[in-house]
């Protein structure tokens, strides 16, 4: 019974529950993001691309920077002043992202009509179903086309390809790039806080990435089956905000709670 | 050892026949957003996307063989007697907009279509040409009526869906009052929206059609609905204009004015406007209206029974 090697275990549990919870936030945010996304750029595949591009990106970042500060501020307090702007961003999604997003696609509206596609191109006769007389379109009755009415209004504007496969890229960051790329800087936070010793740093890390990838694991399952069935997406952003609130807060009572673990070094 | 040789060509055979039985593929492709084969069989042609049935024709007449569903898009010119221009949302194998170009040749159709390998496949196989009334547009359907600020429409006709081996969905974000709201504002005076919904009145799928139903009603007056003689698709029509209700006479009186505008109108126009509903469908009163906040659409499709 040295407690003075050991870790206390109710540190262990707090990190540990970190680690979970920002995992798991992270891919709430992912999943429903990607849903929240739909009615400005469509549920097509470029959108989930877009969204799992910007997470892992925001991820990427979060771990580099994240590692960086744990070295050199230690606290677990520091982490709070980052996670408490994340979650304040997150509760503003609902508010505050359609202006954005709105800009993003109104923005096409001045933009050039691109070339017409030479639609003559794409039709090979032989493919055509030819078994059939050719004017089967116009009715054998009457094959002159009564005379058209004038195309007075113009056509919505064709957003070009390069755009529609940027744009929800654009969208994905502006309003998830931030929060996921603070939420993942508590992984390798944890690491720094819970390895004490070099020859642990193998069983510490590993212990941080398995408990932050189960609870990433939860925020899919749990936001595809739950919560988009039982929440409004206003409310799980809400609910995500105030969680990524309450890590903060898990953060200082880590300090408050162990404080002996600061004097360490 | 030559028992078992036999064994496999007995085998690789009967998978062969299998094969002709299933029908000719003639094509197959692969697009961001489906894998799309097209297949002759027993004098039909059929389109399918990720395995699910998308259209199918007869092949000695294109004008045959559809979707008995894709009919009652013709329904909104029973308030548009002579429309002018129509907007479809999916085009799969073009259904719809066959119809169209032949029966109202003056008509302008605008298709609203995600994927252009879609496009392509439906030029080069079903027949399907772009011309001066009919012009294929590649975009998400919302995005394209947000764009939209100049053209208004007679009528819009949904039949976007994305398909799976489970079969068709509706994206969520073309389902919702939101989305009814930008359509509303594209319509003309008495324009009309048809929506084809997937689902029966009573079990299979009863949810989303009461949602859809009331989703709907919350952005136009009147709403009435189809069901499909020959599968169960529902196709539910939404009327802008708040005046108008229908009544057997004034039914009666539309379809007059219309066979005197349309001369070309389909003989099977009367049969299938027959099939016409007024009431709300039964799964309307405990099903959820959509919205962009909470379209739980796929605790609907799920079979709670």
């Amino acid at each position: 019974m040295n407690d003075d090697d050991s870790t206390p275990r109710g540190r262990i549990l707090a990190l540990g529950a970190l680690v979970l919870l920002g995992g798991f936030a992270v891919m709430v945010l992912e999943i429903v993001g990607a849903r929240y996304l739909q009615p400005w750029f469509g549920g097509a595949f470029y959108v989930w691309t877009s969204q799992i591009g910007m997470v892992m990106l925001a991820l990427a970042l979060g771990y580099g920077v994240g590692g960086h500060l744990a070295d050199r501020f230690k606290k677990a307090r520091f982490l709070s002043l980052l996670l408490a702007p994340a979650g304040v961003f997150i509760l503003l999604i609902p508010q505050m992202a359609p202006v954005v997003l709105d800009g993003i696609v109104d923005r096409h509206e001045k933009s050039v009509e691109p070339e017409a596609v030479s639609t003559e191109s794409f039709i090979t006769e032989t493919n055509l179903l030819s078994e059939i007389s050719p004017d089967f379109l116009e009715g054998t009755a009457t094959n002159a086309l009564p005379a058209l009415p004038p195309d007075d209004a113009a056509a919505p504007l064709e957003i070009p390809a390069v755009w529609r496969k940027l744009d929800p890229a654009i969208g994905s960051a502006v309003v998830f790039l931030f929060p996921c790329f603070v939420l993942a800087m508590i992984a390798p936070f944890m690491v720094r806080l819970a390895a004490r010793q070099v020859e642990h740093v193998g069983t510490v890390s590993g212990l941080v990435y398995a408990a932050s990838t189960v609870g990433s694991i939860a925020g899919v399952f749990v936001s595809a089956y739950v919560l988009i069935d039982v929440f409004t997406t206003t409310q799980i952003f809400q609910l995500t905000g105030g969680l990524t609130l309450g890590l903060g807060g898990l953060c200082c009572l880590i300090d408050w709670q162990w404080p002996e673990d600061l004097q360490d070094e | 050892m030559a028992g078992r040789f036999t064994g496999r060509i007995v085998i690789t055979v009967a998978l062969l026949f299998a094969a002709v039985a299933e029908g000719a593929v003639r094509h197959r492709s692969q697009s961001a957003h489906n894998q799309i084969t097209v297949e002759d069989k027993g004098g039909y042609r059929m389109l399918r996307f990720n395995g699910s049935m998308e259209t199918r024709l007869l092949i000695a007449n294109p004008l045959l063989g559809h979707f008995e569903y894709t009919d009652y898009f013709q329904m909104p010119l029973l308030w548009n007697p002579k429309p002018k221009r129509v907007l479809v949302m999916g085009l799969g194998g073009g259904s719809t907009q066959r119809a169209f170009q032949h029966y109202f040749p003056t008509v302008h159709v605008d298709t609203v279509e995600l994927d252009p390998t879609v496009a392509k496949v439906a030029k080069e196989w079903f027949g399907v040409k772009e011309n001066k009334t009919h012009k294929i547009h590649i975009s998400d359907g919302r995005g394209y009526l947000r764009r939209n600020k100049e053209r208004k429409y007679d009528a819009i006709m949904m039949d976007a869906y994305s398909s799976n081996t489970y079969g068709s969905f509706i994206p969520y974000h073309l389902a919702t009052k939101e989305f009814f709201q930008l359509a509303a504002e594209d319509l003309t005076v008495n324009g009309v929206l048809a929506y084809n919904v997937i689902g029966t009145y009573n079990e299979w799928r009863a949810d989303i059609v009461g949602s859809m139903y009331r989703t709907m009603k919350t952005v136009f007056p009147h709403v009435y609905h189809f069901p499909a003689a020959d599968s169960r698709n529902i196709v539910l029509v939404g009327v802008k204009a708040k005046t108008g209700g229908l009544t057997s006479a004034t039914l009666r009186a539309r379809l007059d004015l219309l066979r005197r505008a349309q001369p070309k109108l389909p003989a099977h126009f009367g049969p299938r406007l027959g099939r016409i509903q007024a009431n709300a469908p039964l799964s309307a009163a405990k099903s959820p209206v959509l919205t962009d906040d909470h379209a739980p659409i796929s605790k609907l499709l799920v079979p709670a029974r």
